[in-house]
């Protein structure tokens, strides 16, 4: 009988044509980390988990919190219904919108939640943004301002805000540290860990090694396209990433 | 002293309201030409002549507000059969509805022009949202097909139209322009709006964060088509009768009128009380040079004059000002 709290799994994808299929569980409350030199697939295993892009073959499955039969994911906007969010790693061009708010960035994923009979109530919109505001810390006077009026790391906060009120139970991360300052970095890890705790499932893409180790409870190197090692553990380590990056057996 | 210019520097800032960023050539433009107009023809301005005034002005208002959810959509957003659109619902409503089916009551008449307007903007909707064709294309073959129905159906202008139907041109002329002014803003208070301006900004953004990018435009060109419908009311108030000539002019001095009032062609950017002082300039400019008998092509060429202006005005306010929009 397969794990029945499995929420979402990755079923004989291929990435490139040749290439070996992967298949990958990921669990409730796992931080798992995506590594690999630039361009050896690990992005577009991530983009594929989000339904962002479509795999050569394989699926990719996902059984929501209620549990019941993982339901393959047709696309980018299932996925997001079906709770599987993600952050893309392009902030400036996929992320956020300059000319809106800070408050509207925040809200344009859930705007329906903000709604009395149809229209907008200004008031439930502060209110959960000031709750997301402290849980993230997020520094901003006034959130009626424009969101380029935030520094960079702010400005991710904002993005994981929008992704975390519609209360995913898997959070798709695309190098969500990248741009942004230490203390920010800090915070966002403890969040990240927080999450975990509370059983959400995260998967990590970093271009910094140091970071996959730090907060994955198990790294997925990937070489041309497919996985090169799997680790976790007492074998998770710097040389053994970097040698897995490279393709040299640890 | 700086402590007090910084405080009140970010009380400006938080009280701008997005809707009138870019428009401050427009209002100044709105306020010199009305002083002018009320010097030339202060008759014109006095209280007793307001519904008159607001009846000659409300067509070309009314087709500045339908332009505006297409192009506020994004993407090449346009829809260039909006004049033909007011054309069509005028020749319908007039041959069809009132002398034809002797439907002459307001309820009629009302539900004709919405309903008509909704099917082709859904139409040209679909054609640029859904089809994804470019939409000045999409609507370009609309254009065509709305202008050559409209000389099919009244080859000449022909028609009368009741009384209460007059008095949206008189009295009652703020009527029309005021429904689309409430819908629209009823609109601004849902989500829709912020998903609106939300795609039309950066569309890519908007798809990354689970909008449904193509309903959301095939909604503008709708809402842009009922509005479409409301103006050809306007239209056949002000003239009375069935005409096919005069409904496709409205399609360039409404998209003037949007440019002038900032409302980026790029979308994302302004709104309705943009596009609104846009079509008072022109209506102004318009009215100020007839009262010295200009012809009607110095009359085109300055309203070419005025739009490239405002446009160019617009874009050095925003590169000097240093705001980032």
């Amino acid at each position: 009988m397969r794990e029945t709290d499995c929420c979402l799994e990755a079923e004989r994808i291929v990435l490139k044509a040749g290439r070996a299929p992967l298949t990958v569980r990921f669990r409730p409350g796992e931080i798992v980390g995506l590594a690999g030199l630039d361009g050896h697939g690990q992005e577009v295993f991530l983009e594929v988990l989000a339904g962002w892009r479509r795999p050569l073959a394989g699926e990719v499955r996902h059984s929501g919190r209620a549990g019941g039969a993982p339901r393959p994911i047709r696309n980018f906007r299932d996925a997001m219904r079906r709770g599987v969010a993600y952050l893309p790693r392009d902030r400036r061009r996929t992320g956020i919108f300059p000319a809106l708010s800070i408050l509207d960035n925040f809200a344009i994923a859930s705007l329906n939640r903000d709604t009395r009979i149809g229209f907008i109530s200004p008031r439930i919109r502060r209110e959960r943004y000031s709750r997301f505001k402290d849980l993230l810390s997020i520094v901003a006077d006034d959130p009626r301002r424009t969101i380029t009026t935030l520094s960079g790391g702010n400005q991710q906060k904002v993005l994981l805000a929008r992704l975390l009120v519609r209360e995913p139970d898997v959070l798709l991360l695309n190098d969500p540290t990248r741009g942004v300052d230490v203390a920010t970095r800090q915070l966002l890890y403890g969040v990240f860990k927080d999450l975990a705790l509370k059983g959400m499932t995260i998967v990590i893409l970093s271009s910094e090694i140091e970071e996959a180790i730090f907060l994955s409870n198990r790294v997925l190197v990937f070489r041309d396209s497919t996985l090169s090692a799997e680790l976790s553990g007492v074998e998770l380590d710097n040389d053994r990433v970097i040698s897995a990056m490279f393709g040299r057996a640890a | 002293m700086t402590a007090t210019a910084a405080k009140m520097k970010g009380q400006a800032e938080r009280f701008r309201l997005p809707g009138i960023a870019g428009i401050g050539f427009a209002g100044l433009l709105f306020v010199v030409l009305l002083l002018v107009n009320v010097y030339l023809n202060p008759e014109r301005f006095l209280p007793h002549s307001w519904g008159t005034l607001i009846g000659l002005a409300a067509p070309l208002i009314s087709a500045a507000l339908a332009s505006t959810p297409a192009i506020l959509s994004g993407r090449g957003g346009l829809d260039v059969s909006i004049g033909p659109l007011m054309g069509f619902v005028n020749a319908i409503v007039v041959t069809i509805i009132i002398a034809k089916w002797g439907l002459a009551g307001p309820v009629a008449v009302w539900v004709a022009a919405i309903v008509i307007g909704a099917a082709f903007g859904a139409f040209n909707g679909f054609l640029a949202a859904i089809v994804r064709i470019q939409p000045i294309v999409a609507t370009l073959g609309t254009y065509l097909v709305l202008a050559g129905l409209t000389t099919t159906i009244v080859p000449s202008p022909t028609g009368t139209i009741p009384s209460w139907f007059s008095g949206l041109s008189g009295a009652w002329s703020f009527i029309p322009l005021l429904v689309i002014g409430l819908l629209w803003f009823a609109l601004t208070r849902t989500p829709y709006y912020t998903a609106l301006m939300a795609t039309g900004s950066e569309d890519r953004a908007a798809f990354t964060s689970g909008l449904n990018v193509t309903l959301i435009r095939f909604l503008a060109y709708l809402v842009g088509g009922v509005f479409a419908g409301i103006a050809g009311l306007s239209l056949t108030a002000l003239i009375g009768s069935a005409d096919p000539n005069i409904g496709e002019t409205y399609t360039l001095l409404a998209i003037s009128s949007v440019a002038l009032g900032g409302v980026s062609l790029a979308g994302g950017r302004g709104g309705f009380i943009g596009a609104t002082i846009g079509a008072l300039d022109i209506f102004l400019l318009q009215s100020a040079l007839i009262y010295f008998n200009v012809s009607t092509f110095i009359l085109q060429t300055a309203y070419g004059a005025i739009l490239v202006l405002a446009v160019a005005s617009t874009a050095m306010q925003k590169s000097s000002g240093g705001r980032d929009l």
